[in-house]
């Protein structure tokens, strides 16, 4: 964990990796119905 | 209550404030419109295409506005460069848009575009990201030789090769402290203003490099300086796009409540830190939105089958805006813990301003 902090690369890959699933997590409960 | 029908669909207001937000502290911050997120964005709420690009080109020319006058209260802008390069601009977009229904005549369209977009894209990425590294690696060494540093560190030279070109009319550019042929920025415009008419995007993700490696601008100024130009040619989109009565005023109403907080934040965030640290945003961004372009090319090459290939494409379309409004946000965190002299990651340093 702590390479991914003092990483600038980790840092990039725990945040994107965050902010994919909390997107994927707003599909699945708000969009994937406005989808169809 | 919390939701409005658009076009025949549903979609929930939180949404559109959210994405006005995200995209006002990333356009606030790098200096671009969004349109190549919120587009694809508004699609994936139920936005039909043409109404998506229209609310695009509207929220993006109110969130510009809002984000020049933030940052020209922080002195980020030239207006010298500005109004020289907005003529060039214009006659670019025009030129862009005519290729690209010419390409449409000749039979090629969707597939070139994109094919396009990915290429200069990755081209940008890789420069971009060449050149902060290497600036990166320079400030770290600076500051442990205990060198005083200033808020911008380049070490791209491209910029001294354009500013000695000896062609008259040649302009001062005060703010920016740079003597500069007045051809140059105007063929900067002219060219980024094709890719942009091209690509169909703002350009930003273009003007922007261009102004720091052609140019020979700050970080600072050239994303200030964009901005001003993002008002002009988005507020020319946005015009054309409601009198073609593609514009929902009500959806443009709820994203600038959100950008115009996003974008006050944005812009402010760049008093936090130095030049290389909005370059590097800068090109996360630019090989995100490459890698979304990649994955919409493969979808069109597929045939539109591959199911799992259009869930992934609305996930990373949602995830990048979230992405680099987080970066940005934590960002901002880490400098004013460094600020307080509290401990911060080893590579935040030579990147934020100290007091």
């Amino acid at each position: 964990m702590k390479w991914f902090i003092n990483n600038m690369f980790g840092y990039w890959i725990l945040l994107l990796v965050i902010s994919c699933g909390l997107s994927a997590i707003c599909y699945e409960l708000f969009l994937k119905q406005l989808m169809k | 209550m919390f939701d409005f029908t658009v076009a025949g669909h549903v979609v929930p207001i939180f949404l559109l404030v959210l994405t006005g937000f995200t995209v006002g502290v990333v356009g606030g911050f790098i200096g671009v419109g969004g349109g190549y997120m919120v587009t694809p964005a508004l699609i994936v709420f139920g936005f039909p295409g043409y109404m998506a690009s229209g609310t695009d080109a509207c929220h993006i020319a109110g969130k510009s506005v809002i984000s020049s006058i933030r940052h020209r209260q922080l002195g980020n802008i030239d207006w010298t460069i500005a109004l020289s390069m907005v003529g060039g601009t214009m006659l670019g977009v025009e030129l862009g848009v005519r290729l690209l229904v010419y390409t449409k005549n000749i039979g090629l369209s969707g597939v070139v575009l994109l094919a396009a977009s990915v290429a200069v894209m990755l081209g940008l990425f890789i420069y971009t990201q060449v050149e902060t590294q290497k600036s990166h690696k320079k400030l770290t060494a600076d500051r442990k030789a205990g060198k005083e540093i200033g808020r911008e560190v380049k070490v791209s030279t491209l910029p001294l090769f354009f500013q000695r070109i000896p062609i008259m009319p040649i302009i001062k550019a005060r703010k920016a402290r740079l003597v500069i042929s007045m051809w140059v920025i105007v063929i900067v415009g002219v060219f980024t203003g094709v890719l942009a008419g091209f690509l169909g995007v703002g350009g930003g993700f273009i003007r922007v490099p261009a102004l720091v490696y052609v140019v020979g601008t700050t970080s600072h100024l050239a994303v200030g300086t964009d901005l001003v130009e993002i008002i002009v040619s988005g507020g020319y989109g946005a015009l054309r796009q409601s009198m073609e009565g593609n514009v929902d005023f009500m959806a443009v109403f709820f994203m600038i409540i959100g950008a115009m907080m996003g974008a006050q934040f944005g812009s402010l965030a760049t008093s936090f830190v130095r030049g290389p640290a909005i370059r590097y945003i800068l090109s996360y961004s630019l090989i995100l939105a490459t890698v979304g372009a990649a994955m919409r090319l493969v979808y069109v090459l597929t045939g539109g089958t591959a199911e799992w290939l259009a869930f992934i494409a609305v996930v990373f379309t949602l995830g990048e805006m979230v992405f680099l409004c987080l970066f940005i946000c934590t960002l901002v965190w880490f400098a004013v813990r460094h600020q307080n002299g509290k401990t911060v990651p080893e590579w935040v340093p030579p990147l934020v301003v100290t007091a």
